[in-house]
C-alpha cells in the first residue's frame, strides 16, 4: 500500500521527512486496537514538544493523523528509517501496542 | 509490586483494571485535595495535569509567590539578545481557567502529621497529597566571599527574572575590552549545560558589541556537559575570547570580593568588570522545612516521585534526588506527569500507568548553531535509571545545527504550553 507524506495539510511538508517507499509495517501490527486512555497518558511525553493544538513551530504538529500513517511514522523512527535522534530514542522504547495507543489518542485530538 | 514494562504489558492483555489503585475516600470532606508548592517546570505541570485529567474530581491548589514565572530555559538566549524578557515570562491565568486555585504566596511551613501547609500570608491549607517543586536554593558559604546579599554586585542569574535583567545590564555596561568572569558550580546543579550555554551567549553578545572583551570561567569540575561541543563552538565562533580554568588548574580554589570586584583563582587575583557567581545548590528551602530532605536534596521513589520520608509528599524537579536524570525543566516536566498520573490514581481510582521519563537539553552556541543531548529513563526499585541516550556530534553541518536550534524553539513553545495553557 502506498502512503503519501505528509498525511495532513496541517503539517508542512518540508518539516517531515519522506518515508522510504520500501518501509512497511506488518498488517497485524497495523491492526492493533489502540488503548485510548493509555494513549492519553503516553501522549504527555510527546506534548512537551509537539503542541496539543497541532501547531507547527519548529516541531511538526501530530494531531488528527490517520491511525495508519501515525503508526507507520513511529515504526519508521523506531527502525531508524527516519532520522532525528530524539524521535528515534523516544520510539525506541515504545512497544507496538503503545504506538497503537498513541495513534488512537492523537487522532482523536484532531476531531 | 515493582512495575516494569514487561509486567505491565502482561497485565495490559488481561485488562488494566488490575493496576488501578483503590479509591481513597477523602475523610471528612468532599473532594480529595492536592496542594502543589512552586509553580515552575515541575509544579505548574503537575497542577495542570491533575486538574485537566481529573475533570473537577480533585481540588488542586498551586502556591507560587511570583505572578510572572520567568523561565530559566532560554534566559541565556535573552542574555545573548535572541529573546526579550517578555518572551520568557509566563502568567498563571491559563491554569486558573483550568480550575487550579492559584494562590500567590510563599509556603512557610508544612505539618505532615496534620497534613497542612501554612502560607506567609497566614492562611492554612489542608491536603491529602502534597507536591513540592520548589526548585533550588544556594548552599551557604559555597563560594568564599559571596552570599545572597552580594547578588546585586555579583549576580547568579540562576533564578530567572530580575537577576537575568541585572546581569544583562551589567554586560551591556562593560567597558571596552573588559573582563567577564564566571564562577561555575560543582555537581549536581540545575541545568548541566547552563553555565556553558551562558558563556556562549555572553561571547555572542560581546563579539558583536565589545569584541576585545574577555571571558574567564573558574570551574571546580574537570569536565562539563557537552564539553567537546562547546569547546569546538568556542574555537569556531569566539577564538581567543574564552579562558576556561578547570579543576586541574585551580578552578575550584576560588574566592570573591564583591566590594573590590575581584576574583581570586588559585591565589591569583583578577579584577572583574562583571562577575557571575553560580554557587553550589540544594533543594528549595521548603523541602527541608517539610523534613523530606536528606543532605541537600529530597530522595524520592522513582515509580511516582513520592518521597522516601512520606508517601503523601512528593518532590519533583531540581529539588528531588531521583537517580540519573539531569536537573532540567524538561526532566521536571516529565517527572510531573508521572507524579500527576499516580496522585490522581491514588485519589480517584483512575488508571495508573507505569512511569516513563525522558529529557532533552538543547543549547545555543551562536546564531543557528544549536546542539542537543537527551536520554530516556525508567523507574527501578532503586532510582530513575537511564535507558538510552544521544548527543549531537562535533563537526555537524550548519544545516543540522540550524534544524536543532529550530527544534529548540518548538520545544520551548511546547513545554511552556504544557505548563501554563
Ligand atoms: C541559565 C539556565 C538555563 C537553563 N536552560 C534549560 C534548558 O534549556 N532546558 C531545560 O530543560 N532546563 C533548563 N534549565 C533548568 C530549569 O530551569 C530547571 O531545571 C527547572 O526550572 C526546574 O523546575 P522546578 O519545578 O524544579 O523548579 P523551578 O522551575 O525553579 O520552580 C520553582 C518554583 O517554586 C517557587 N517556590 C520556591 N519556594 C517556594 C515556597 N516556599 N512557596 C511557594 N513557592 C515556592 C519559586 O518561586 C519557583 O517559581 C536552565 C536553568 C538555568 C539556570
Amino acid at each position: 500500500m502506498l502512503h503519501t507524506w505528509p498525511p495532513f495539510s496541517e503539517t508542512r511538508a518540508e518539516e517531515v521527512q519522506p518515508i522510504e517507499a520500501a518501509f512497511t509495517v506488518a498488517p497485524d501490527i497495523l491492526a492493533i486496537e489502540g488503548d485510548f486512555a493509555y494513549g492519553e497518558y503516553l501522549s504527555s511525553e510527546c506534548t512537551t514538544c509537539h503542541q496539543a493544538t497541532g501547531a507547527n513551530d519548529g516541531i511538526p504538529g501530530i494531531i488528527g493523523w490517520e491511525t495508519e500513517d501515525f503508526v507507520i511514522a513511529m515504526h519508521a523512527y523506531r527502525e531508524k528509517h527516519r532520522e532525528n535522534p530524539v524521535m528515534q530514542m523516544i520510539t525506541g522504547r515504545l512497544a507496538d501496542d503503545e504506538i497503537a495507543a498513541l495513534a488512537s489518542y492523537f487522532k482523536s485530538l484532531g476531531e | 509490586m515493582a512495575l516494569n514494562r514487561r509486567s505491565f504489558l502482561g497485565a495490559s492483555a488481561a485488562g488494566l483494571s488490575v493496576l488501578a489503585a483503590p479509591t481513597v475516600q477523602a475523610a471528612g470532606h468532599g473532594k480529595p485535595r492536592v496542594v502543589v508548592i512552586g509553580g515552575g517546570a515541575g509544579g505548574a505541570t503537575a497542577a495542570r495535569y491533575i486538574a485537566k485529567d481529573s475533570k473537577g474530581e480533585v481540588d488542586v491548589t498551586l502556591v507560587e509567590p511570583t505572578r510572572t514565572y520567568y523561565t530559566c530555559f532560554f534566559s541565556n538566549l535573552y542574555l545573548g539578545g535572541f529573546k526579550s524578557i517578555s518572551d520568557i515570562g509566563h502568567t498563571y491565568g491559563g491554569l486558573a481557567a483550568r480550575g487550579v486555585n492559584v494562590v500567590h504566596d510563599w509556603a512557610t511551613g508544612v505539618d505532615r502529621a496534620a497534613k497542612t501547609v501554612t502560607l506567609a500570608g497566614g492562611a492554612t491549607l489542608n491536603y491529602d497529597k502534597l507536591i513540592l517543586s520548589p526548585g533550588i536554593d544556594f548552599v551557604d558559604g559555597a563560594v568564599e566571599g559571596w552570599d545572597i546579599t552580594a547578588q546585586n554586585k555579583m549576580p547568579h542569574a540562576y533564578k530567572a527574572g530580575s537577576q537575568s535583567e541585572l546581569l544583562k545590564a551589567q554586560l551591556a555596561a562593560m567597558p571596552e575590552g573588559g573582563t567577564f568572569m564566571m564562577v561555575a558550580p560543582p555537581n549536581p546543579y540545575r541545568c548541566p549545560p547552563g553555565p556553558y550555554e551562558r558563556v556562549s551567549m555572553v561571547a555572542h553578545y560581546l563579539k558583536n558589541n565589545n569584541p576585545t572583551a574577555k571571558i574567564i570561567v573558574a570551574d571546580p569540575k574537570p569536565k562539563f556537559s557537552k564539553m567537546a561541543l562547546f569547546q569546538e563552538g568556542w574555537a569556531n565562533h569566539y577564538e581567543g575570547m574564552i579562558d576556561w580554568i578547570g579543576e586541574d588548574f585551580g578552578g575550584g580554589n576560588v574566592s570573591v570580593d564583591p566590594g573590590a570586584m575581584t576574583v581570586t583563582i588559585d591565589g591569583e587575583v583578577t579584577k572583574a568588570d562583571v562577575c557571575n557567581v553560580i554557587p553550589a545548590m540544594k533543594a528549595g528551602r521548603i523541602a527541608e522545612i517539610a523534613g523530606v530532605t536528606d543532605g541537600n536534596w529530597a530522595p524520592v521513589n522513582a515509580a511516582d516521585m513520592s518521597t522516601k520520608a512520606d508517601p503523601d509528599v512528593y518532590v519533583l524537579g531540581d529539588a528531588s534526588q531521583q537517580g540519573d536524570m539531569p536537573k532540567s525543566g524538561f526532566s521536571a516536566n516529565s517527572q510531573a506527569k508521572v507524579c500527576a498520573n499516580a496522585v490522581r490514581g491514588a485519589l480517584t481510582g483512575s488508571r495508573v500507568f507505569p512511569a516513563k521519563f525522558s529529557n532533552t537539553c538543547w543549547s545555543l552556541i551562536d546564531t543557528n548553531d544549536g546542539v542537543k543531548v537527551g536520554a530516556t529513563y525508567e523507574a527501578t526499585d532503586e532510582k530513575i535509571a537511564k535507558v538510552d541516550g544521544f548527543i549531537s556530534a562535533t563537526g555537524e553541518t550548519s544545516d543540522v545545527r540550524k534544524a536543532t536550534y529550530e527544534e529548540s524553539e518548538g520545544w520551548y513553545t511546547g513545554i511552556t504550553n504544557d505548563m501554563f495553557s
